[in-house]
This record gives structure tokens, C-alpha cells and sequence, in this order.
């Protein structure tokens, strides 16, 4: 009887437990997993949006992708700019956050120069770039670089500096971000070990590779992660600022998804894009989540 | 968790998901009340143009419209960038909130045709002497008998000039050299380095400052079709790397890059803004100087060795064969292009209307521009000239062959080996 009336409660808590998660279920359902299962199910079909046919294809927009030449581009650039984007935002991010959290003075001042950018729309951001990288003597940065006796080239109309253009303003749009997410980690880490080390000699560069970098490894891998993440879904700053040319040379491969899907109407093969990017993208993070522990000392 | 605050949280939760589930009931019922006959009828109209004076010209034909049906309309205007036009128009279309009536860009019309979403307008026409609209003009809108689409613009490229400019650097104006009969590339190429010499502004910008992306056919015709040249044809004849289009994209590239006369790909000096001495532009675009400092003009495109050969823009207005009320969108597509309609936006949008184009009152309708240069720069070019190449492929043409021609724009660039790539973009889609 007793043990009747445990199920019974155990029961009923259960269900208040599903009705109270049920709006995010039904939402998450709705609003992320059908969409991801549709994308799945587009993916085998020979879909034209403008037109509004869909006919089951199978595998053949996967054949289809294999062959085509701009896919292969579109991962190159996507590989080159996470390459550019995910050691320049980590490493600056990680510098100013160990000057910031020195307590050194103007580093109130620093930081909220440093996150303007973040609370700046990335709309406005990719506007205002492109005007200032004009080529000729129209763009202010060239204006600037002719103080100097330098000719700037035209950076976002030129195939070799269109990407690293892109690259280096992204950098500046979200640095702020890290610097606040490894400035918590710095100012939590444990003094009395950093005393410690200076207490049995470590200098400067000992200190930061053998004490503080090890300490602060957690969040540096959460970090990494999140940011090549970003990275392989950029879309907006190269919307706006190139694009995706010269040349396709900044077409990353959501923008590549944009492209075939929006502008050439293709939502099947876009769609076999979006399943191939989506399985880089997992299995980046599987091979981070794994290895996490062989890095990071400090996790639990 | 005691039984009584047990019952209580299952209460408020049952209420939640009664309230949950009545949602789509709610929304439904909203439905049917739009549904409903009474109360204004929405139309949703989707234009490129977001100029508040031709939005309301758009809405005052409308309300006429509403007033001879004896029905209240209520029209809402969205307006869409023109380089973004087809992408977000598609997707509105294939989803359920797509406009009643939208404008169609000549390029889109055959896929738009084929997509079938746009209606027949055979009937909705029929009040409206469909007789009086140029054959010419209603080709590329027709397929099978029905027409599809009705064009509101047959608008001609034209030279906009800054007249302070040219006199600052001692030159006749381009109006002067084409009466004088000497008004051709050659000409245009020789102003536009002496302007840029002389005054150190720029000689020339492209359509919209957009020539090197959303607008390069727009900005290459006018040249290659006049050399003799040709991006594609009807009959699949590729002619973008014959001689003659080599010969006119190789001056508009010498131009840019060893006269430095062109305002370059990157660069956004504006001609409104009186960083160019030129630009091309229509007749829709004139008001732009309205309030401008510089005193301007305006003349034809210029010739080219096979003589003048005008490109004509050319965009037409259409319904949704899926909208919420097809019927009467068709019959609002008619009234807007009827004779009384056309004739009001003559000075704005060339008419495709045969009456009104060769009426007096045509040549005066747009009070910024001169009787003579109406006449010129766009009657005359209405008559001889050609709407820009479309295909049923455009949009895959259009971004394929753009990442090629990404490739003229540097200063060592292999005009000939560039213009074989595109044409083998264009022999893949149009044959």
C-alpha cells in the first residue's frame, strides 16, 4: 500500500516535472529540432525555392558537393578564417585580460573601450569598416598609412587582403567578449599559489606558462571553443563588407549556404551544405571535448 | 511538496495549457476575421523604390482604384533594397505572407513566369485598353497568350552631368557634343580623364556607384551594345567575348585603371553628392537633384562605333497568383497601368502605353527635365532601344559569372581571357 502510494506521488511529480519543462520542449521542438530535422530531410531532395518544387533525390546533392569546386573554396576560406580569427582573438584577449586584471591604472577606461565593439551592432560595425577601408585615398586607413609614406592597397576589392581585412575587423567586433570571460577567470585565480611560484623564483615568463596558463586552462578551452564556433558561422561582416568576393575568396561556407539557397534558389544542395557543416562543426567539438582533459589540468 | 500546493500547481499548469493550446484557435479566428468582407481590404505591394513622393503617387492610384470598386483598401508599401529585391521577394512569396501585387525587375521575369507565382492578368487588364500597350513592351511579360506581368517602366539610360564641373574644366557639355553629333565613347572617355585632371573629381561614377556588383549589366551595356557586342541572345548565341564586347569592356577597364578617370571598385564617391563629373542614371532618378548644389543636365548615352544602340531598364508590376485575393489584386495591376495612371507617372516611369508616349503632355511631365531633353534622352531612346538579356537562369547566371568578372577589376587584368570564362558561364545556363 505504502509503496503504491510512493509510485502514485513519484508519478505525479513526474508530470509536474514534464508540464514545467514542456513551453521549452514545445518551443525547442518546434523552433530548433524540426528545422534541424527538415534541413536533414531537404538535404536528399532536389529543392528549388523560387519555384517551389522539391523532388527526392538521395544522395546526390552529396555528389553533387563533392564535385563542386566552390565547396572546396568555401571550406578553405572557412578554415583560413577561423585560422585568422579564433589565435589573434585568444591570444589578445588573453594579454589584455592579464593587463586589465593587474589593477593597473585607466584599465576601468581600457575595458570599456575594448567592449564598445560587443554593444555595437555588427551591422553598423561592417558599415562603418567598409567606409573607413576605401580603397585609394579615399578610405581613412589608407589616408592614415600615407602619413607614413605607405600606399594602402584596396582592401576589400583586392583577393590577397579582402580575408584579412574581414579578419581583423571581426577580431576588434568580439574581442571584448573574451576579455570580459578570461578577465573572471584571472581575477579568481588562487593568489597564494602565484605567490608561491614568485616566492620560489619563477619570473614573468615562467610564472605565465607553468602557473597562470595552467590555472586559467578551463576557461581558455571553453573560450577556444565557443570562438571557432562563431567563427565557422561568420555571416553578417562578410555580407556586408565583401560580400563573399573578390573572386569568392571571403565566401566562407555559410555565406556559400546563403548563396545557393537565397540567390540561387537551390535549398536542396544549401541544405547538404548546411548537414556538412553542421557535421564539421560536431565533430570539432567531440575532438575538443576530448581531448579537453589530456590539456586542461585543472578540470574536473 | 504538500497535496494542497500539489493540486494548486496541477490547476495553474492545467489553465496553462488550456491557454497554450487555445493560441492557434486565437490566431486562427484572427484569420477569418481578415478574411472577413467588412472593413477595408489589406494589400501588401512590394517596390525597390523607397522615395515617400512615389510611394504616395503609388498609393493615390490605389484609392482610385478602391473608389471606382466602391470598396476601402487599405495598401501597405514595402520596400525592398534593389540589390536584395529577388532574394526576400522569393521567400515572401513561397511563404504565406507574401504581397498582393509586386514589381518584377526584367531580368527575373522569365523565372518569375515559369515559377507560377505570378497570376494571369488577361482579365484584369481587359477594362483597360490593353490594345494601347506597346507589343514591344509586353513580350517579355507574355507567355503562351497571357500576360503576366504588366511593365509601368520603359526607362532609358541616360548621361547625368554636373554642368559647374565641365565648365570648371573649360568642356562643352555632353548635351553640346551630341547635338554637335560627336558624342561617343571615345568622346566620353576624353571629358571624363580631362575633368579628372583638371578638377582632380572624379570623371565618372557607375549606375548607383553598383556597376562592379549588384548593377554590372546595367553599367556594361550601354558599351558593349553599341560596339556591336552582346551578353547573350533569345536564341542562345553567347556573344559577351566577341570582339566588340571586348573592345567596349576593354575601354570601360582602361578607363578605370590607366586613366584613373572611373570611380574605382571600393571607392564611394557619389556623383548627388558632386564627386563625379557623370553617371548614368533614368528618368526616375532625377529628383535625387532636386535640391542639389552643383547645375546639372542631361544627354543620351553616347555611341559607339555601330552608332547609339539605348539600353532600356525595364520593370513591370504584377499580382500574386497564391495572395489572399487574387481577383482583385489583378484588377488593381490593370487600373495602376491604365491610360490615367501611366500618363501620371510618365515623368517618373517612361510609359510602355503608346498614347501617352506620344503625347505633348509626355515630353512636359517631369518638371525638371526640358521638352528637348525628354524628347532626346528618353522618347527617342525608348523607340530604338533593347531591355537588358533575362533567362529563366538568371539568378544562377548572375552569381556565377559575378565572381568571374571579380577578376577585371585589377589593373593587369586579361580582358579577353576574363570575358571566355563568363561566357562559358552563360553558354552552361542559357543553352
Amino acid at each position: 500500500m505504502r509503496m503504491q502510494t510512493l509510485k502514485a506521488s513519484h508519478r505525479r511529480e513526474a508530470v509536474i516535472g514534464w508540464a514545467f519543462i514542456a513551453p521549452q520542449m514545445a518551443g525547442f521542438i518546434i523552433f530548433v529540432l524540426l528545422p534541424l530535422a527538415s534541413v536533414f530531410v531537404y538535404s536528399m531532395q532536389e529543392k528549388n525555392l523560387l519555384f517551389g518544387t522539391s523532388l527526392f533525390t538521395g544522395l546526390e546533392n552529396f555528389r553533387l558537393l563533392a564535385k563542386d569546386p566552390l565547396f572546396a573554396k568555401s571550406l578553405v576560406n572557412t578554415l583560413i578564417f577561423s585560422a585568422g580569427v579564433v589565435p589573434l582573438n585568444l591570444v589578445f584577449s588573453l594579454l589584455l585580460a592579464l593587463y586589465l586584471g593587474g589593477g593597473r591604472t585607466g584599465t576601468r577606461f581600457v575595458r570599456g573601450i575594448i567592449f564598445l565593439p560587443v554593444v555595437t551592432s555588427g551591422v553598423a560595425w561592417a558599415i562603418v569598416w567598409k567606409y573607413l577601408l576605401q580603397g585609394g585615398d579615399a578610405g581613412p586607413v589608407n589616408a592614415f598609412l600615407s602619413f607614413f609614406g605607405i600606399t594602402g592597397p584596396n582592401w576589400l576589392f583586392e583577393k590577397g587582403w579582402a580575408m584579412s581585412s574581414v579578419i581583423v575587423t571581426r577580431v576588434m567586433k568580439n574581442l571584448g567578449m573574451n576579455v570580459l570571460i578570461f578577465m573572471g577567470a584571472v581575477l579568481n585565480m588562487p593568489g597564494d599559489v602565484i605567490e608561491a611560484a614568485r616566492i620560489d623564483g619563477a619570473k614573468r615568463f615562467t610564472l605565465f606558462f607553468k602557473i597562470k596558463l595552467p590555472l586559467l586552462m578551463p576557461t581558455v578551452m571553453m573560450v577556444t571553443i565557443v570562438t571557432i564556433i562563431g567563427s565557422m558561422r561568420v555571416f553578417d561582416t562578410i555580407k556586408l563588407m565583401t560580400d563573399g568576393g573578390p573572386e569568392g575568396s571571403t565566401m566562407v561556407m555559410v555565406y556559400y549556404i546563403y548563396h545557393q539557397a537565397f540567390r540561387m534558389f537551390d535549398t536542396g544542395f544549401a541544405s547538404a551544405l548546411a548537414v556538412v557543416l553542421f557535421l564539421i562543426v560536431l565533430l570539432l567539438t567531440v575532438i575538443q571535448w576530448v581531448t579537453r582533459k589530456r590539456i586542461s589540468y585543472y578540470e574536473n | 511538496m504538500n497535496l494542497k500546493h500539489t493540486k494548486g500547481v496541477v490547476r495553474a499548469l492545467a489553465l496553462l495549457l488550456v491557454l497554450v493550446l487555445s493560441m492557434p484557435m486565437a490566431f486562427s479566428q484572427g484569420t477569418a476575421e481578415t478574411k472577413a468582407p467588412a472593413g477595408p481590404v489589406p494589400m501588401t505591394i512590394a517596390t525597390w523604390t523607397s522615395n515617400p513622393d512615389q510611394i504616395a503617387l503609388l498609393d493615390s492610384f490605389v484609392q482610385g482604384f478602391a473608389k471606382e470598386k466602391g470598396i476601402e483598401i487599405k495598401a501597405t508599401f514595402e520596400s525592398i533594397p534593389f540589390a536584395e529585391y529577388n532574394t526576400k521577394l522569393s521567400l515572401e512569396l513561397q511563404g504565406s505572407s507574401g504581397p498582393d501585387l509586386f514589381w518584377v525587375l526584367e531580368t527575373a521575369a522569365p523565372a518569375f513566369i515559369q515559377s507560377g507565382l505570378l497570376a494571369k492578368l488577361n482579365d484584369g487588364m481587359k477594362a483597360y485598353d490593353p490594345a494601347d500597350i506597346s507589343a514591344d513592351a509586353l513580350q517579355l511579360w507574355s507567355k503562351g497568350g497571357d500576360v503576366y506581368a504588366i511593365p509601368f517602366s520603359t526607362s532609358p539610360f541616360f548621361i547625368l552631368y554636373n554642368k559647374d564641373l565641365f565648365a570648371k574644366a573649360g568642356l562643352n557639355t555632353p548635351e553640346q557634343y551630341a547635338a554637335e553629333g560627336t558624342w561617343n565613347w571615345d568622346t566620353f572617355r576624353t571629358v571624363s580623364k580631362t575633368i579628372k585632371d583638371k578638377t582632380g573629381v572624379w570623371g565618372f561614377q557607375t549606375v548607383d556607384g553598383q556597376g562592379y556588383d549588384a548593377r554590372i549589366l546595367h553599367n556594361l551595356a550601354p558599351m558593349v551594345r553599341s560596339y556591336g557586342g552582346d551578353f547573350w541572345t533569345d536564341d542562345g548565341k553567347v556573344l559577351i567575348n566577341s570582339a566588340e564586347s571586348v573592345a567596349a569592356v576593354t575601354l570601360f577597364h582602361t578607363m578605370v585603371y590607366k586613366d584613373a578617370s572611373v570611380v574605382p571598385p571600393g571607392n564611394q564617391s557619389d556623383f548627388f553628392a558632386g564627386n563625379a563629373a557623370m553617371t548614368v542614371g533614368q528618368i526616375s532618378r532625377v529628383s535625387k537633384l532636386n535640391d542639389s548644389a552643383f547645375a546639372w543636365g542631361l544627354a543620351p548615352m553616347p555611341a559607339g562605333p555601330k552608332g547609339e544602340s539605348p539600353v532600356i531598364g525595364q520593370a513591370a508590376i504584377g499580382a500574386n497568383s497564391k495572395g489572399r485575393n487574387v481577383e482583385l489584386a489583378s484588377e488593381l495591376v490593370g487600373y495602376m497601368t491604365n491610360k490615367s495612371s501611366v500618363a501620371a507617372m510618365a515623368g517618373i516611369w517612361p510609359p510602355a502605353r503608346k498614347s501617352v508616349l506620344e503625347s505633348e503632355a509626355f515630353l512636359a511631365s517631369n518638371k525638371s527635365v526640358t521638352k528637348e531633353q525628354m524628347q532626346r534622352a528618353v522618347a527617342d531612346s525608348i523607340k530604338s532601344g533593347r531591355v537588358l538579356p533575362s533567362h529563366v537562369k538568371y539568378p544562377q547566371i548572375e552569381v556565377e559569372s559575378k565572381m568571374v568578372f571579380d577578376k577585371l577589376w585589377n589593373a593587369n587584368a586579361n580582358v579577353k581571357a576574363i570575358l571566355d570564362e563568363v561566357a562559358a558561364i552563360y553558354a552552361k545556363h542559357t543553352k
